[in-house]
């Protein structure tokens, strides 16, 4: 339960519908499918396997397989731990959003109205101040997620026992409500009449797999983590198939709430559904296009505005622990340090990282740091998975351990996937991001050291950092046999 | 507007890959309770 609440997140409802629609609409699903089967549910069923079979969270999972590779754990939970840090400023706008929804303040002017509550200075430049409703937001994000973990697991368990099924429950009845919309067949037929000509192209292919690789919290040590608590006859196997369908699955019912609002919005304004573009993805979707469809609505838009953003803050909340639990079962399981110390600790250092996105410029900052993390970090780590547990580890161990408590056999060609066709994939991924930005620089308009700044630096201290962490010799028993 | 038929087609497809693999997927886990 809480790797599919890691899973689904912000992202199934803002990304996927539009990559959807961008991509051949219904089309997509083929690809998408083939993506799922294909590195989806292997990479999961590999970082199941690991965790599962190391009983540890990243760094000594990857320590088990030669103390040389602990730094490639270390960097495993770092990642998350920055995509944390701007995360949660995310889920800080969505918790200001849920309060404002009472009387529709953004009003008929969603833009400027975010705008001004990001307190927006133009620019990355221009710092400003530190909006105090994100601050507000960000105070009660961090605290709630200090809650939920520093407990350990029996907390985790019995909060996404809540936070899974709530949002989907509401993600279904802001379905049901789109679909009674005029317009809402409009919005449906973009995101789903099928455009079969663009499965010939190449792009197309790419996207569905980086939607899968992100979609399900892959390459960030959660599922490894996560896998540790299992009981030890989990069935691994299924445990991945359930985890893929249901993160998949949220993302296609996501679209039918998104494409009928949308559907509606353009009908009422009179507007082509293509004329929105990138509108109807990312936070242009959630806290402008959205908000103004919410409040054409004719009768209880605040209540389904309110439905909208506490559905955004349940899926979002899920997918923010899990991002932190990582590092603290890291920091943990190396040093005598408490859980609740340890979780003390990097909730109090996320808190003032993550201050710099609640500035004026901070959702340009974000947006760099994010595009980087993306498009390099996250590709990069999959890649060294397969790597390290496919080439330098005798890999038929982790599938006989898979298989010794699985009902569903893996064979041989589970091996070729993870030493062969996913790093193909990954690295495939890897040097077309890398080309895209070289040709198309994606922020023409800002000086190269911000990119080196926000973009290169985070990834490349964190990579510093993992070594030292582990240099840093452990305190705890375990470590030192 | 009435959705196309192709719309539909890929309705149906998804739906029934998706939600009709995770009900079978959560099918077995509880029937071998693992």
């Amino acid at each position: 339960m809480a790797a599919i609440g890691s899973a689904v997140g912000l992202g199934n409802v803002w990304r996927f519908p539009y990559i959807c629609y961008e991509n051949g609409g219904g089309a997509f699903l083929i690809p998408f499918f083939v993506a799922i089967f294909t590195a989806g549910i292997p990479l999961l069923i590999l970082e199941f396997s690991v965790g599962h079979w190391a009983r540890g969270a990243p760094p000594k999972a990857f320590a088990k397989i030669g103390k040389k590779w602990e730094w490639a754990g270390w960097l495993t939970v770092l990642m998350p731990f920055i995509v944390a840090t701007y995360y949660v400023v995310i889920m800080a706008w969505c918790f200001s959003y849920m309060i404002y929804s009472f009387d529709l303040r953004w009003g008929a002017q969603a833009e400027s109205f975010f705008a001004n509550f990001l307190g927006d200075t133009g620019s990355p430049l221009i710092l400003g101040g530190i909006s105090l409703p994100v601050l507000l937001g960000l105070i009660v994000v961090w605290f709630s997620i200090f809650f939920i973990l520093y407990k350990g697991v029996k907390r985790i368990g019995k909060i996404v026992a809540l936070t899974v099924p709530i949002p989907t429950i509401l993600l279904i009845i802001l379905t049901i409500r789109g679909l009674t919309l005029p317009g809402a067949m409009e919005g449906i037929s973009y995101y789903l009449a099928p455009n079969f000509s663009k499965l010939l192209d190449a792009n197309v292919w790419l996207a569905a797999y980086a939607q899968v690789f992100f979609s399900f919290s892959l390459a960030q040590g959660i599922m490894i983590t996560y896998a540790s608590f299992l009981k030890k006859k989990s069935d691994l196997t299924n445990n991945a198939f359930i985890i893929a369908l249901a993160d998949a699955g949220t993302s296609f019912l996501a679209g039918f709430a998104v494409f009928s609002v949308v559907g509606y919005l353009a009908v009422s304004q009179g507007i082509g559904i293509d004329t929105l573009g990138s509108q109807i993805a990312g936070p242009n979707l959630t806290f402008i296009t959205y908000p103004t469809a919410i409040s054409l609505l004719p009768f209880a838009a605040a209540f389904f505005g309110m439905i909208f953003f506490i559905a955004l803050l349940t899926f979002g909340i899920d997918s923010a622990f899990s991002m932190i639990e990582p590092m603290s079962a890291s920091v943990n399981s190396k040093w005598k340090i408490s859980k609740a110390k340890a979780t003390a600790i990097m909730c109090t250092l996320g808190f003032f990282i993550s201050l710099i996105f609640a500035t004026g410029g901070g959702l340009y900052l974000l947006g760099i740091i994010d595009h980087f993390i993306a498009n390099f970090g996250l590709v990069t780590i999959g890649l060294l998975e397969c790597l390290i547990f496919g080439w330098m580890f005798k890999i038929y161990r982790l599938r006989e351990h898979a298989n010794e408590t699985s009902d569903i056999l893996l064979g041989r060609w589970w091996d070729i996937l993870i030493k062969f066709i996913i790093p193909g994939i990954l690295t495939t991924l890897l040097v077309v991001s890398i080309v895209n930005n070289v040709i198309n620089n994606p922020y023409p308009g800002y000086p190269g050291w911000l990119i080196v700044l926000m973009g290169i630096a985070p990834l490349l201290i964190i990579t510093v950092l993992s070594f030292v962490l582990m240099k840093i010799k452990g305190n705890r028993e375990e470590q030192q046999t | 507007m009435n959705l196309p038929l192709s719309a539909i087609v890929m309705l149906i497809f998804g739906a029934v890959v998706l939600y009709g693999g995770l009900a079978y997927f959560v099918y077995r886990a509880f029937r071998t309770k693992k």
